[in-house]
């Protein structure tokens, strides 16, 4: 079963690539700004042999994963605490719904303006784009709470460490890694889109050097790129996810099929 | 769920390590490190050729000389790039002159330091053109009339330039339809068809060469003889502080650009070290000028026509402006 999707799912890639090869060729579009996937390779061959390449990877990732720890750290303590003092959840509730929806991308000029083209820019934006997904998350996650074990915890005499360790925390946790996966994703987003706007450096950056030096190519070969690393990180989120809730019905049912 | 936490926190901090080892200019440098009798500053560019002789002038050893290590920060556009120099963040920035007489008539306390580059002054032969689609009927600035045409940045030096070669072809620039799209993003609109002629500098000029396309008009060439089109800055308060770091690239700079000036190979060389222009592409490349003194008359003539077509709230002062 699972040989045969892989094998679906090469043969969809596969014929996707021709297709970029052949609709170039044949003059439906121009060769000049869609290059066949061919030429896309060799520029990706290229770009894997020059050094400032990996630096700017590093400098992506550095950005990716420093703002989502500090996303998915900051949103984990401030959900837990909200939702559990019922009165910082009646003050918060309506600024959380006011500063939620602000597009990230949005503070690109205050991000500038503070911090210019540092790292610190980059982790403005992705900080604030993914700190929501693992907030909200939380708070639905301990909203879901079973009354009854909660009631149960405290008349066994659970102090609020324990219930919180106990009853709390495996309930919210499906909620948390789904907030987590989705923040990933987000943060990479906004990591790339900061670093192609502002220059901060990084592939972002490098994408718009390409761009601005009519190196279409390359351009390409960067977008892929970071495809694959959205892909990658996916994946990852995933396997980490499955392992956390491993003893959750929700995976275990899966395993089981 | 500790041992997942531990692992994440193992994680990021594995990546940040690695990373931190390994980029060069990324941001580990810090604002003004001296070391050794060395200073660093840092300074904020756009990745094009006309920056290239502070590149060379690296290279060559004119800043290390004078005790100066340049941090090159490159910036998508003059945006990040004048709030950077102001804030402190840079100490040098390269931005044209509209934008800084803009800057200076907002009373945003910058300061030129010394020139950044120049307008080859050679009509046909420069390095920005108002271009148009192979086999169009417009054959001059004067039919731009009711036109769509593309410069990089509305209500900046681009638009003045347009404006003036249709002025001075007799034709009413208040008829011209402006729009903004990326100096990158022309050669592709003007083959489209979405617009009727682009105001196009290096090197995407030599890509819309390339395939066809005509020059009607050098605009930077009919704002003024040997314009000077832009220049390195720094904040007032920077140059009132350290004189001396200022002095010092001014001197430098101004050595490194009379090198680029006499060395175009270098020059090009230079550029495949922070830019991917193919080198097929910037053989083609029409090269600036690089003299080490600003052009004041052309400056005059470029805020003249700025305060024409109504850019300044107020008339910028260049005698504060300029070194």
């Amino acid at each position: 079963m699972r040989g045969a999707n892989a094998a679906l799912g090469a043969a969809g890639l596969a014929a996707f690539l021709a297709l970029g090869e052949a609709v170039p060729r044949l003059g439906l579009v121009k060769e000049a700004y869609f290059p066949p996937t061919s030429r896309i390779a060799d520029a990706l061959g290229q770009e894997v042999t020059e050094h400032a390449f990996w630096t700017a990877l590093g400098d992506t990732l550095t950005g990716w994963a420093l703002g989502l720890a500090i996303a998915i750290g900051a949103g984990v303590v401030v959900g837990l605490l909200v939702s559990v003092v019922p009165y910082l959840r009646e003050v918060t509730a309506s600024t959380i719904e006011f500063l939620r929806p602000i597009p990230s991308v949005a503070l690109i000029p205050l991000a500038v303006l503070l911090y210019g083209t540092e790292l610190r820019s980059v982790l403005l934006l992705v900080v604030y784009a993914s700190f929501w997904q693992v907030l909200v998350q939380v708070l639905y996650g301990v909203q879901d709470v079973d009354p009854v074990a909660e009631e149960t915890a405290r008349s066994y005499g659970l102090g609020p460490w324990a219930r919180v360790r106990h009853v709390l925390w495996p309930t919210a946790l499906p909620y948390v890694m789904t907030g987590v996966r989705l923040a990933a994703a987000v943060a990479l987003i906004l990591a790339v889109t900061a670093e192609l706007v502002i220059g901060a450096p990084g592939l972002g950056a490098r994408i718009a050097v390409a761009e601005s030096s009519q190196a279409v190519p390359d351009m390409y070969a960067l977008v892929v790129v970071t495809g694959l690393l959205g892909l990658l990180i996916n994946v990852g989120a995933r396997t980490v996810e499955r392992r956390a809730l491993a003893w959750h019905q929700s995976v275990r049912g899966e395993v089981a099929v | 769920m500790r041992r997942l936490l531990a692992g994440l926190a193992v994680g990021s901090f594995l990546v940040a390590a690695s990373a931190c080892g390994s980029s060069g200019g990324g941001g580990a440098s810090d604002k003004n490190a001296s070391s050794g009798g060395t200073t660093t500053v840092k300074v904020g560019v756009i990745p094009i050729v006309d920056v290239a002789p502070l590149y060379l002038g690296q290279q060559k050893g004119f800043f290390s000389k004078r005790g100066l290590k340049l941090s090159m920060t490159t910036a998508q556009g003059g945006a990040a790039i004048v709030p950077g120099v102001v804030s402190g963040q840079f100490q040098f920035g390269f931005s044209n002159m509209t934008s800084l007489m803009i800057a200076q008539s907002q009373n945003v306390p910058v300061k030129a330091v010394v020139n950044g580059v120049a307008s080859t002054g050679v009509a046909g032969k420069d390095f920005g053109a108002i271009t148009v689609k192979k086999g169009s009927p417009i054959k001059s600035a004067k039919e731009l009339e009711g036109k769509k045409v593309a410069v990089n940045t509305l209500k900046n030096i681009n638009e003045t330039a347009v404006r003036e070669s249709v002025r001075k072809a007799g034709g009413d620039p208040s008829k011209v339809k402006f729009v903004e799209l990326a100096f990158d993003q022309m050669p592709a609109a003007l083959d489209g068809g979405r617009i009727d002629a682009a105001m196009v500098v290096e090197p995407a000029l030599a890509t819309v060469k390339s395939q066809g396309a005509t020059e009607i008009a050098s605009s930077l060439v009919d704002v003024a003889k040997d314009l000077t089109v832009a220049m390195y800055f720094t904040s007032t308060q920077y140059e009132q502080k350290n004189p001396d770091v200022v002095k010092k690239f001014q001197e430098a700079t101004a050595e490194s650009l009379a090198y680029a000036d006499a060395h175009p190979d270098e020059v090009r060389q230079a550029v495949t070290t922070y830019t991917k222009i193919p080198a097929a592409t910037l053989a083609q490349v029409t090269l600036p000028k690089w003299p080490a003194e600003p052009n004041r008359a052309s400056i005059e003539a470029l805020e003249k026509l700025g305060e024409q077509d109504g850019l300044f709230k107020s008339t910028p002062d260049l005698d504060k402006l300029l070194p």
